[in-house]
């Protein structure tokens, strides 16, 4: 029988020692590695999406909830980044949310009951998985450069499908496709046999 | 088995936090019952996680560490001194004896306490409606509940209509759905949605406009109701 193998690269290591020993040195080299790519994530040549002072305030943020929430983190689940993604998604869809008025304490639902990465009921093949990241990673370097500039317009740029549309004067049906195309190079599981 | 799922265009907005909020909850609740779209949706983390690794590193500003240091520092001491507070406040106020209403996603569930007492309102003889509170005001959020071989009426939606089914099964002229069957529906399908006759069938539905009855009577009916008699 196989048991979850657990992520050996180095920031898995540290994110378990921050969790497990609350290190603080640790801590210290996640955070030099990470911040300035969360940084360069929202704000970069690449990616406008945050002015240079709210992707320091998001940096801040995410940081902070890493420290926070190390604890929970599986390194059978995921790696340290993709970990790392998903707080950074979460604090990026809550920033965007504060100040909405739409954020009626009547309804009391968080960004993290939505986006709910926690561990519960979830049976899956953890060796499969971290060969889908390391598939991932190669795939990506090797997209069509129209491939991969949808891709990092919405995660990087946070834009839906019609939003990328507009801005590229593409119609919809092509955007979609583009996204479709590039998950299905990056790796032929990504695409669910008998979708759409 | 699950047979309808949400299209990788909207898992990727999902996985990328661009998919409006009312949206999001569906496919989460379709998530916490389908395992091979949560597969799905955590390889589309994975391409996060890489696209992350992959950026353009930015310095942080010169005092960045050592604010988030201090920031640490207090709320280690404050949680240190303070007593821990309970997450959930509120009281779970519902009776149990309601089946459709058992085992329901967890986000599902946790609406639906914050919705209690459900108001439920009667569409047509077949139909009722519970509208709830989500936090965002774009999408209209309700529980639609037939009642065992309830018909309702034909009807066109003006925006996108996305219907998770929790409870039970219905069918319309494309197919019968069960417990976890993710569908959306563009403007301008019209369709109609009929219960199977063993049990009543609970519906998450989040619609993008106030749907519109299609059909000679359609003016004479309040825009605002999902459903007419049927």
């Amino acid at each position: 029988m196989q048991v979850p193998q657990d992520r050996d690269d180095d920031w898995s290591k540290l994110l378990k020692l921050v969790g497990g020993k609350r290190d603080r040195a640790a801590f210290e080299r996640l955070f030099n590695h990470f911040a300035p790519l969360i940084k360069g994530f929202h704000h970069s040549r690449n990616s406008q999406a945050f002015s240079a002072d709210a992707a320091d305030e998001l940096v801040q943020e995410v940081m902070f909830r890493v420290w926070r929430k190390a604890p929970a983190f599986d390194a059978g689940k995921a790696s340290a980044s993709t970990w790392i993604y998903t707080i950074m998604r979460n604090c990026r869809i809550d920033m965007l949310r504060r100040g909405s008025r739409h954020r009626d304490a009547a309804s009391d639902i968080e960004v993290e009951d939505i986006w709910d990465e926690s561990p519960e009921g979830q049976p899956l093949v953890f060796l499969q998985k971290s060969r889908d990241e390391r598939d991932i990673a190669e795939g990506l370097r090797n997209l069509p450069a129209e491939q991969s500039h949808v891709l990092k317009k919405a995660y990087m740029e946070g834009k839906s499908h019609s939003e990328i549309s507009d801005e590229l004067g593409l119609p919809l049906g092509t955007v979609k496709s583009r996204v479709r195309l590039a998950l299905k190079k990056l790796q032929t599981s990504l695409i669910r046999s008998g979708a759409e | 088995m699950i047979r309808h799922h949400p299209d990788q265009n909207m898992l990727l907005e999902y996985a990328a936090g661009n998919l409006p909020w009312a949206v999001s909850l569906s496919v989460s609740a379709h998530l916490q019952l389908c395992p091979q779209c949560r597969r799905h949706c955590e390889n589309l983390n994975h391409l996060g996680g890489n696209l992350l690794d992959d950026s353009e590193p930015q310095p942080t500003a010169d005092d960045a560490l050592q604010r988030l240091l201090d920031r640490i520092e207090v709320a280690e001491r404050q949680s240190a001194e303070e007593p821990r507070t309970a997450t959930d406040t509120r009281a779970d106020k519902r009776g149990s004896n309601d089946p459709a209403l058992a085992n329901l996603p967890r986000v599902i569930d946790k609406l639906v306490r914050n919705n209690w007492p459900l108001k439920w309102q009667r569409v047509s003889p077949a139909l009722k409606m519970s509208r709830l509170k989500s936090g965002q005001d774009r999408y209209e959020v309700a529980f639609h509940r037939i009642g065992r071989g309830g018909k309702t009426a034909e009807h066109d939606h003006r925006g996108q209509e996305v219907v998770l089914v929790l409870h039970g099964r219905f069918s319309d002229a494309d197919g019968v759905y069960g417990p976890g069957d993710f569908l959306v529906r563009e403007p301008g399908e019209v369709h109609r949605p009929i219960a199977t006759q063993d049990q009543e069938c609970l519906c998450f539905s989040v619609v993008e406009a106030p749907v519109a009855v299609t059909g000679l009577l359609g003016w004479l009916v309040n825009p605002f109701l999902s459903f007419r008699p049927g």
